[in-house]
């Protein structure tokens, strides 16, 4: 270890393919690949498991081509979307109201912290009897898992700025509005974010888990459906969709945050 | 007036990078103070907090009075704890006085008076968040500055320290005497007739704080703004003061007055003259007592907390 590090810092960073940390990951992701497929064909069972090759040919026929697949797709998307922005928003103005107060802070904070402690998925019957078996109960759902990151973060930003900046904008003669306005939402931004990142991450899970519970579409409904009939390349390729779209979908929040943060190098 | 020569020099060096135009440079500032009209009153003002205890009150200030006039530069000297910030947040109306009266001009402090009162604290309260120049407009929106002239004055606010150049970067891009410098343009741009400095230099290194302190008496000799300043160096207080104020130790008295007779802007050759080191080593004979007593007292207190715990 010391002894590669060592190798790497005298090395000139860009003349050294193997001493870029892109080229690194890459390479240990393909080794990673290539020791899969040789499982996959010598020792595993075609009942259970694809290889990268299986899953990459499946992707084409039995993913894209398959409007039923495809819509399932746009459907678990959609459920995504409206769950994830209902967190948001709501778990914004629930946060900035509890966190705008000692008072607020003091009764509301300890209920926050045990909901989100509550391991939600004890509920999920319970959603399903009330929103039905369809979208509803996966937005639901999802909304459930996405809100309390982002209520817990926005209250933590609101709690954890300077004293010295408020001392200076009073001293400046900054209404509260103002106060708020330019000293207390633009201080709690890097910790909003944290908690939309977390919450994009538990929302995906609450409507997946909702689907794989209960439902006749999504893609929740379709993984358990590959499953049940030994069919696992076109299996893997959805979960390969999944996760394609869960890093696409972090990567955007993370993309706007850099965007709201551009101050903090 | 032997110091005319240095005078014409020190405008020489720092004005070809100030605004230089239109701003008159105030003769011989010292001699106002007698006849000046009173900018701040501060009569028999006490300050006492409540302690972590019921029953360990701490008493701040104890029956203050003072009267700084226009156009002053008034330095508060003092040791650790002797309530010297407690006395500038009671001026500018951020801390209420348990008793006492603060007057600004005729009007009685009883809260922030922004359009009166701008502050420099030691440190930057330049928000992260807002560029430079950004930071200037909040502030002068939060000062409710009606004026439309904000970009001008804060450009030439920022080139009379020099930093005109940085006006569209963010504060984490700047070294934190950068910062220092700007948080003083920011003082100087929000067109108070008076400032609060409160050990604005401290966290800067030697070299810069002469320089900075240079520019300061360069850039208020022009203005004729009313400054009082806390600073726990003694050369400082006398390059820039022409008058300090000595406090004791808790709580804080006022324990000595000392007149700096020299016109603004001073040369750094003012530092060289016999009477700069006199002044120094009077100070620093009033100071030693009450420094020695603070240093007992926080003994004291460290070997009660032993004590307690
Ligand atoms: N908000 C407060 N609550 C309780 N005690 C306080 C408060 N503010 C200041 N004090 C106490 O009042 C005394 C004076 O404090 P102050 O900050 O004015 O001292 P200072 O002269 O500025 O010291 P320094 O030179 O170290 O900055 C100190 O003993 C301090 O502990
Ligand atoms: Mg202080």
């Amino acid at each position: 270890m010391a002894v590669s590090d060592f190798a790497v810092a005298a090395a000139p960073r860009r003349f050294s393919l193997l001493g870029n940390l892109a080229i690194q990951r890459l390479l240990l992701l393909l080794g990673l690949l290539v020791l899969w497929e040789i499982y996959a064909r010598i020792a595993g069972d075609t009942g259970m498991i694809a290889g990268p090759s299986g899953i990459l040919r499946a992707m084409g026929p039995k993913i894209f081509a398959n409007p039923k697949v495809v819509a399932a797709i746009e459907l678990t998307l959609f459920e995504l979307a409206v769950a994830y922005g209902l967190s948001v928003v709501f778990g914004v103005v629930i946060g900035v109201a509890i966190g705008m107060t000692d008072f607020g802070r003091r009764c509301f904070n300890p209920i926050v912290v045990l909901l989100y402690s509550v391991p939600q998925v004890v509920l999920l019957p319970l959603i399903v009897l009330v929103f039905g078996i369809g979208p509803l109960s996966k937005i639901a759902f999802g909304f459930s898992h996405g809100i309390f990151p982002v209520i817990v973060s926005t209250i933590t930003g609101m709690r954890t700025v300077n004293p010295t900046f408020l001392h200076g904008a009073r001293a400046m003669g900054a209404s509260r509005f103002q106060t708020i306005r330019h000293v207390i939402f633009p201080n709690m931004v890097p910790a909003v974010f944290a908690g939309f990142r977390l919450a994009m991450t538990l929302t995906l899970l609450g409507v997946l888990l909702a689907e794989l519970y209960v439902s006749i579409s999504g893609i929740g409904y379709f993984t358990q459906v590959f499953a049940e009939t030994f069919d696992p390349s076109p299996l893997f390729a959805l979960m390969t969709v999944l996760t394609v779209m869960a890093v696409a979908l972090n990567e955007l929040v993370r993309l706007v945050e850099a965007r709201f943060t551009r101050w903090k190098n | 007036m032997p110091m005319s020569a240095t005078q014409q020099r020190s405008q020489g060096q720092q004005f070809n990078r100030g605004r230089g135009a239109g701003d008159a440079v105030m003769d011989g500032k010292s001699k106002l103070a007698a006849d000046a009209p009173v900018a701040i009153a501060v009569e028999h003002v006490t300050q006492r907090f409540d302690g972590r205890r019921p029953g360990q009150q701490v008493l701040a200030l104890d029956d203050v009075s003072l009267e700084i006039r226009a156009g002053e530069f008034l330095c508060l000297l003092g040791p650790s704890g002797c309530g010297k910030s407690t006395l500038l947040n009671i001026i500018g109306g951020l801390n209420r006085q348990t008793s006492g009266t603060v007057r600004i001009g005729d009007t009685v402090v009883r809260g922030p008076t922004p359009s009166q009162v701008a502050f420099v604290f030691q440190e930057s309260t330049l928000f992260p968040w807002y560029t430079v120049l950004e930071n200037f407009k909040v502030s002068s929106d939060f000062q409710r500055s009606q004026a439309s002239t904000w970009n001008d004055r804060a450009m030439s606010a920022l080139r009379s320290v020099g930093m005109e150049n940085f006006a569209n970067h963010y504060p984490n891009q700047l070294s934190i005497g950068m910062k220092q410098r700007i948080n003083l343009a920011r003082g100087i741009f929000l067109d108070t007739p008076i400032i609060l400095m409160d050990e604005p230099f401290a966290a800067l290194d030697e070299q810069t704080r002469m320089v900075l302190g240079e520019d300061l008496s360069v850039l208020l000799a022009r203005t004729g703004k009313t400054i009082v300043f806390v600073t726990h160096s003694l050369a400082e207080a006398v390059f820039l003061a022409d008058r300090i104020v000595v406090m004791t130790a808790r709580p804080g008295r006022i324990k000595a007055t000392l007149t700096v007779e020299e016109p603004h802007p001073r040369s750094p050759d003012f530092m060289l003259a016999p009477r700069f080191s006199e002044i120094r080593n009077e100070l620093f004979a009033i100071l030693r007592d009450e420094i020695r007593q603070t240093v007992a007292a926080m003994r004291e207190a460290r070997d009660e907390g032993v004590v307690d715990g």
